[in-house]
């Protein structure tokens, strides 16, 4: 049995995605705290600490940190191990230019707070043409299933 | 965003397919972040850096898809009137004796290097271009990468510049413009959290710890911090260089230091911070320890320079080593800029940094190069943040003559 949630958000970065959820209210850096070839996060300490980015839909604060954030996205995005799409809570410059040079979908500014409604291992579609997240609850464990 | 007819004439393709592409990513990156129009750049720095171990593991196809990017835009010649500069990041042109500096990434790295001096750029070499001439004007347009560079030219010199990527900065450099929005803008250069400063800062690395508990706290915001002196360049480097590692902060204000913050109220624009915390002795000591993840007293790498080294700071550690020697077992790395290394090896510096054993680390740094090391010692906020995930390493952040000291007994004997 599975509800979906259906939140209006405002698209920043064109386009449509859909994968299970990647969930933390936090900021983080993809040069230096993500490493493109397995797709994992390795800042030590941070709440995502060894969960892989591949194929997920992540959901956090912002992006911070490096200015080889988008060119550390990109390496990501040749591997095949990138986020399919973002949802952050405010806009980091890197993430959007990154965002738009690897035609990855961003949303922000989602009606209710993402990480109340959000939880890792749920299936996340982000269509920010239309500026719509659903959300279909994962029935399994929580968090960390996907670590 | 409104478009000149010549900036819309290179969208559409009038002076090829690359630079149309250029053109695109930037109205496009500008229409996200809210820019009404595209203003040109007099100073960009761009990375420009073949991924070396980074990409450790990573398929050919990837490799040559993302140096082959590279060298496509260094195919293009930079804007007329537009400084533009390029530096490396993840290895050294030397021919340096450690396993982690691959001859055959050097030659890729200097393949992209020399493109891009055809190209019309100018090569720093460094994460740090302003300690090697590239120092823009107050109000000045610049398109900078390098996200400690960013706050340092935004809140110490006072020029314009958001944070860039690669591909904005390289696409900036080509076309002369960028989008207008963030930080060039004065509305958006108003501080948002208070931070009020009672620690006693005494050195670099203090401000660096200032910046690293600003930094968490400002997140994209523009931090205001009161009740400092004016810091000297190496203490604004670290600060800068912390805020953009714990944050994404693309400015502070120091008031009576930042070019337009004579005063608390001028910081903020004459409105209340949305925020405000406290930066006390207590708060110093904790940031310090909320960074040191080591056990025991065994080290084995001490890493000095991060943002490069200045020449203020290569003086120093060469009159802490003068007549002294490293221990057996501890590399000692100093990171700088070439071109303040020359300076260095005319002074003799050098000399007395390599008599004690020390190595002199241009163009990147240890951490970037992914030197394996168990436990480290630094006096870099951001060395030793991203030293923990990037090596793997246990670090120990301190003020300079405590890590000297380390590096000449082979283990850590406190900070005082």
């Amino acid at each position: 049995m599975s509800e979906t949630l259906e939140l209006m958000a405002r698209g920043v970065v064109k386009g449509r995605a859909a994968g299970p959820a990647l969930v933390a209210d936090a900021t983080l850096s993809f040069w230096g705290e993500v490493d493109p070839v397995t797709g994992r996060v390795i800042a030590v300490g941070h709440p995502l600490e060894g969960a892989s980015l591949k194929g997920r839909v992540l959901v956090i604060r912002s992006t911070k940190g490096s200015s080889a954030t988008p060119m550390v996205l990109n390496l990501a995005q040749l591997e095949g191990t990138a986020p399919v799409a973002f949802v952050n809570v405010e806009v980091d410059s890197l993430a959007a230019l990154g965002c738009i040079v690897n035609r990855i979908p961003m949303v922000t500014d989602l009606e209710r707070d993402p990480f109340e409604c959000i939880r890792t291992g749920d299936h996340v579609e982000v269509d920010a043409d239309a500026g719509v997240v659903r959300v279909r609850r994962f029935a399994g464990p929580a968090a960390g299933a996907l670590h | 965003m409104e478009l000149t007819a010549e900036q819309r004439a290179v969208l559409e393709g009038a002076r090829g397919p690359y630079l149309a592409q250029c053109m695109r990513w930037l109205v496009e990156w500008g229409e996200v972040m809210g820019a009404r129009r595209l203003v040109p750049v007099t100073n960009t720095h761009v990375l420009l850096p073949v991924p070396n171990l980074m990409a450790r593991g990573a398929s050919p196809r990837t490799i040559e898809a993302y140096v082959g990017g590279l060298k496509e835009a260094c195919r293009h010649r930079t804007a007329p009137g537009c400084c533009c500069t390029v530096h490396t990041l993840f290895l050294t042109m030397d021919d340096l004796d450690v396993p982690e500096n691959d001859p055959e990434e050097v030659r890729r790295q200097k393949e992209v290097s020399d493109l891009a001096t055809a190209a019309g750029f100018i090569n720093t070499f460094t994460c740090a271009p302003y300690l090697v001439g590239n120092v823009p004007l107050q109000g000045e347009i610049c398109a900078w990468t390098e996200s400690s560079a960013v706050v340092y030219a935004n809140s110490i010199l006072g020029a314009r510049t958001t944070r860039h990527g690669n591909e904005s900065a390289m696409a900036a450099s080509l076309v002369g413009v960028v989008p207008e929005f963030g930080v060039l803008l004065d509305e958006n250069r108003k501080g948002t959290l208070r931070v009020e400063v009672s620690a006693c800062l005494n050195s670099p690395t203090d401000w660096g710890a200032l910046g690293y508990f600003a930094g968490k706290l400002a997140g994209l915001g523009i931090p205001v911090f009161h009740g400092v002196r004016r810091p000297t360049q190496d203490e604004a480097k670290q600060l800068s260089a912390a805020l953009a590692t714990s944050g994404g902060v693309s400015m502070c204000h120091i008031v009576g230091a930042t070019p337009e913050a004579p005063t608390l109220a001028a910081a903020f624009h004459g409105e209340a911070p949305e925020k405000f915390v406290s930066f006390t002795d207590d708060t110093l000591r904790d940031t310090y320890a909320s960074l040191r993840n080591h056990t025991g007293a065994e080290i084995d790498a001490v890493i000095l320079g991060c943002p490069h080294a200045s020449l203020q700071e290569l003086a120093e550690y060469a009159a802490l080593l003068k007549g002294r020697r490293v221990a057996e077992g501890v590399r000692l790395w100093v990171d700088t800029a070439r071109g303040l290394r020359a300076y260095a090896d005319q002074i003799g510096y050098t000399a007395v940094i390599e008599d004690a054993g020390g190595r002199i680390l241009c163009d990147t740094c240890p951490t970037n190069m992914r030197m394996p090391a168990r436990r480290i010692v630094t006096n870099g906020f951001k060395q030793a943040h991203y030293a923990r995930g990037m090596v793997g390493a246990e670090v120990v952040v301190a003020q300079t003559p405590a890590c000297v000291r380390a590096a000449l007994a082979g283990r850590w004997l406190g900070d005082e």
